[in-house]
């Protein structure tokens, strides 16, 4: 059984094609992110989801029932906004049960609902505050009881923490994922931040320009990307990407880097089929910052590279530093402790069991 | 939860705005833009005391070309719209720059400078007819004080008495210039001012190049606005000079109202009518056209 | 303080006497009798307080024909006035919620047709709404007058409620439509309880312009049905022999006084309204 399936879903406005045929189909109690760029179209299907803006073809079903021309509140959904979307002249304890006094919930039971919800939220001693009174992170939580009161079906999250700062954002995201945990509800959650979706996700749809790029667990978007899109944009730093040349020696397949000065040939420690076509041809090598770092001991599966240092950031539990490999900035993740020092060669070791290969044209992983 | 809504609803539910915006829009397109039809017609007929809608060619227009009344109407308006709109923009930008000054008593101070704005331009006209009437007015105050042969007598003589309209029509307006441009001062970013502190500028180069053109936007609405207050100024002639005397203070305005209303020349009326229109929209289609590209500019 | 401060205070301290001198002016004149106009001067001060101008302006002061003062005209204007505010406010919070929060296809076109309605100059619709009016058999009477500042009000009341629930974020409403509330119910339980502030400067706005306004009067109405702004009008010009400039004083502050007072009472609402007529679209 699904909880929410999208069946080729499309939208244009006028000319513009937003949405080119998403499908999209999750389990109930899945968490599921959209992440992707800004106007990548991802608030667009949400809203579709919600109802609050029209299908142009598909069809979209909550559990078995077909929702695609439904009005928002024949769904069975609640959403958190981005600004909260607070009723400004009500009270916290009004904007709670606003939803369930629409739908004739007696008195008595509303009051049971929103006890309920806001202990669940620890916002008791906010109930008889206007929302021009609370802070950032006391409207978000708010926002979310108005939502867990309705105890809908599906809730529907349009970049919940994109208006909070640094600390409290973090804090609010375990609190969400906490909050996933205890109630189990299906969950759509839109965001452009990548940490956001890979720690909250249980499935992350990729999108880019209406599209759905790639779906999956967060680990295997980040370890296996599809495309050099979805490799650059989760993860930070971003993947480095290093055009090459593939070549065939011996039967063994083999890229060439260039460093200082100094030309090195690396061997590709995996089986990849798709490689042996590109033979004698330019190639991207994908390699993440964190697969590239200083000697280590037993690192059995690398190989080594001399590298000038040219920009050294420490960020406290590592450090970042930038060399420059086939003539492109490369950002390497090292140990703290590590030697290093600007302008100065420094051996690196780059992890060649982890590395993937796309190809220039269609930007397309080689698998 | 209800129960689910079906398809005709939801029809229901998208034709809604329309239905609350449709007598609106029903009394744009009639009252607005179908009047402004109805009087070209009405500009290019025979009519006189009583409509006719008929085909008469361009002979109103010929009409009130070959009108001296309309032309002294016509060359009014450009001396009073022009002074009108000049000493309004420059008193109430200088007004603006003074308030601006972090002066205690500013809102004091402001709501003398704009309280003529909430008066009827018959109030005004009113007043000041009678404080500039020469026999009791302001030249008989000046010469009990002294000057025994001070005369300030143009609300009746012909040349100068389009001035008296200037002048009351200066200190009804342009407290709102003030207004408009004190608000604009406020919006210009602080850092900016700052910014050229720190590279040295004096006060009054950094209002001279920066401040002042910053208010160009400002400045542009305020000269719609006046031109609109200036074009369709009738209330205050009417109170202030009757059109006179004779009808040397005639404006475009007044001019309407008497041929078509008192003479019985609807025909020529509409035609003044419509050269009012034409007037309006050669200020105010540009400044639309510009307002879009602008819009459209900044997608 | 500098010199230049003492400068710019004797300056602004200046100006505004000469902003006042007309009010004052008005005043005093009012509350002298004819000998002391006569002999005195602009700014020489009443010997005693005297109200026969003001009785004279309200009760008995002829306007044209007849000689009953401008309270009867007063009432009327209060009478155009009250409904006119009320109708063109609530047709315009409707329209401004309509184009920002339920748009389709066309709403903005139709703005900006609307906001033609707020720039034409109105003689150009004068004689077609004359002969309406007639048709209507409105003519001279003040549901005429009600009627014609309703449809000319609409523009102005529509962009002010349309620019001010522009600000007011979609979210609120999605949120609302989410929670199962429909157009009215979003109307009156979200949108209108933040409405406050924009319903004042229109309420105020649109009391002051038709309250203030002559054009209309003076062309649609006729004897009995004349607003206070007409009825000003010919009593100043109408003249019975000597005259009276106390009394002309006195009933041009009569009908200075509605709008004065609120302009005095909400002045920064009238202001907010001027700026917003005057940044259109």
């Amino acid at each position: 059984m699904h909880a929410l399936k999208i069946q080729n879903v499309e939208k244009t406005y006028g000319k513009v094609n937003v949405l080119k045929g998403i499908d999209i189909e999750i389990e109930p109690g899945q968490f599921l992110i959209l992440v992707g760029p800004s106007g990548c179209g991802k608030s667009t299907l949400l809203n579709m989801i919600a109802g609050l803006e029209e299908v142009t073809n598909g069809n979209i079903f909550i559990g078995d029932r077909d929702v695609t021309h439904l009005d928002p509140k024949d769904r069975d959904i609640a959403m958190v906004f981005q600004s909260y979307a607070l009723y400004p002249n009500m009270t916290v304890r009004q904007n709670i049960s606003f939803g369930l006094e629409i739908r004739k919930t007696e008195k008595s039971e509303q009051q049971v609902i929103v006890d309920k919800v806001s202990k669940l939220l620890q916002i008791e001693p906010l109930l008889d505050r206007k929302p021009k009174q609370l802070s950032g992170g006391q409207r978000q939580r708010v926002a979310m009881g108005r939502a867990l009161a309705r105890d809908p079906s599906i809730f529907l999250f349009d970049e919940p923490l994109s208006n909070l700062d640094a600390k409290l954002r973090v804090e609010m995201r375990s609190e969400i994922k906490e909050l996933h945990q205890r109630v189990g509800t299906t969950i759509v959650y839109v965001t452009h931040d990548q940490i956001e979706a890979m720690t909250l996700g249980d499935v992350i749809a990729v999108m880019k320009d209406g599209e759905i790029q790639q779906m999956g667990s967060p680990q295997e978007i980040y370890d296996n990307p599809r495309n050099q899109f979805v490799a650059g944009f989760m993860g930070s730093p971003s993947m480095n990407f290093i055009p090459c040349q593939i070549e065939k020696v011996n039967g063994v397949m083999q890229i060439e880097l260039e460093s200082a000065g100094a030309s090195h040939k690396m061997l590709i420690k995996q089986t990849i089929q798709g490689l042996e076509s590109y033979a004698g041809k330019k190639v991207i090598l994908g390699i993440r910052p964190e697969q590239i770092t200083q000697q280590g001991e037993d690192k059995v599966d690398s190989a080594m590279l001399d590298c000038a240092v040219e920009i050294i950031e420490p960020t406290g539990p590592d450090t970042q530093i930038t060399a420059r490999i086939n003539g492109v900035r490369t950002i390497c993740r090292i140990h703290p402790t590590a030697e290093c020092q600007l302008d100065k060669l420094m051996p690196l070791m780059l992890d060649m069991s982890k590395v993937v290969f796309f190809d220039p044209e269609t930007q397309m992983r080689i698998y | 939860m209800k129960k689910k809504s079906s398809a005709p609803r939801q029809s229901l539910g998208n034709l809604l705005p329309k239905l609350v915006v449709a007598p609106t829009f029903v009394i744009a397109i009639i009252f607005i833009y179908g009047f402004m039809l109805l009087n070209a017609w009405l500009s290019f007929s025979s009519s006189r005391l009583l409509p006719t809608y008929d085909w008469a060619g361009t002979i109103q227009y010929e009409k009130l070309f070959a009108n001296d009344r309309w032309w002294v109407a016509a060359e009014n308006l450009l001396l009073f719209g022009g002074l009108f709109i000049v000493i309004c923009l420059l008193l109430g930008l200088f007004l603006a720059i003074f308030l601006d000054q972090k002066i205690r008593a500013e809102g004091a101070i402001r709501t003398i400078y704009l309280y003529p704005m909430a008066l009827s331009f018959i109030v005004t006209g009113t007043a000041w007819k009678w404080i500039l009437n020469p026999e009791l007015g302001v030249q008989r105050l000046v010469r009990e004080m002294g000057f025994e042969s001070f005369t300030f007598d143009w609300l009746v003589n012909t040349e100068m008495a389009i001035y008296t309209v200037v002048i009351a029509g200066v200190w009804q307006s342009s407290g709102f210039v003030m207004a408009l441009c004190l608000a604009g001062l406020r919006g210009i970013d602080d850092n900016i001012i700052k910014a050229a502190k720190v590279d040295g500028a004096s006060m009054p180069l950094i209002y001279r190049k920066i401040i002042i053109p910053g208010l160009r936007p400002v400045f542009f609405s305020a000269l719609i606005v006046l031109t609109h207050i200036a074009i369709k100024s009738f209330d205050l002639i009417v109170a202030l000079t009757g059109g006179g005397p004779g009808f040397a203070t005639d404006v475009p305005a007044t001019f309407m109202y008497t041929y078509s209303f008192t003479r019985g020349q609807i025909g020529l009326g509409s035609a003044a009518s419509m050269m009012m229109l034409m007037a309006v929209a050669a200020i105010i289609v540009p400044y639309l056209y510009s307002e879009l590209r602008k819009k459209k500019d900044e997608h | 303080m500098s010199i230049n401060r003492v400068l710019i205070y004797s300056l602004l301290g200046f100006v505004a006497l000469i902003y006042l001198l007309p009010l004052v002016v008005m005043l005093i004149t009012s509350l002298k009798d004819l000998d002391e106009i006569r002999t005195g001067t602009l700014l020489s001060l009443p010997q005693s307080l005297n109200f026969d101008a003001w009785g004279k302006a309200w009760g008995t002061a002829c306007t044209g024909v007849s000689c009953e003062g401008l309270k009867g005209y007063f009432w009327n204007s209060v009478l155009i006035v009250v409904p006119a505010v009320v109708i063109s406010t609530i047709l315009g919070a409707l329209n401004g919620y309509v184009l920002t929060k339920w748009k389709f296809k066309g709403s903005d076109l139709f703005f900006g047709m609307l906001l033609i309605g707020t720039m034409i100059p109105f003689q150009v619709i004068l004689l077609p709404m004359a002969r309406t009016l007639g048709f209507l058999g409105l003519s001279g009477t003040t549901s005429g007058l009600i009627m014609v500042h309703v449809i000319y009000g609409l523009a102005f009341t529509t962009l002010f409620f349309r620019n001010y629930y522009i600000s007011i974020p979609n979210e609120l409403v999605n949120a609302a439509r989410i929670d199962g509330a429909g157009f009215w119910l979003i109307f009156w339980r979200i949108i209108i309880p933040v409405s406050i502030p924009i319903i004042v400067v229109s309420v105020i706005w649109q009391f002051t312009q038709i309250w203030n306004d002559f054009l209309f009067g003076v062309v649609y109405s006729s004897g009995d049905s004349q607003p206070i702004t007409v009825a000003l009008n010919n009593l100043v010009n109408t003249s019975t022999g000597i005259k009276e400039y106390n009394v002309d004083m006195a009933a041009a502050i009569i009908a200075a006084l509605p709008t004065l007072l609120v302009y005095v009472v909400a002045g920064k609402y009238f202001v907010k309204g001027l700026t917003a007529g005057a940044v259109k679209g």
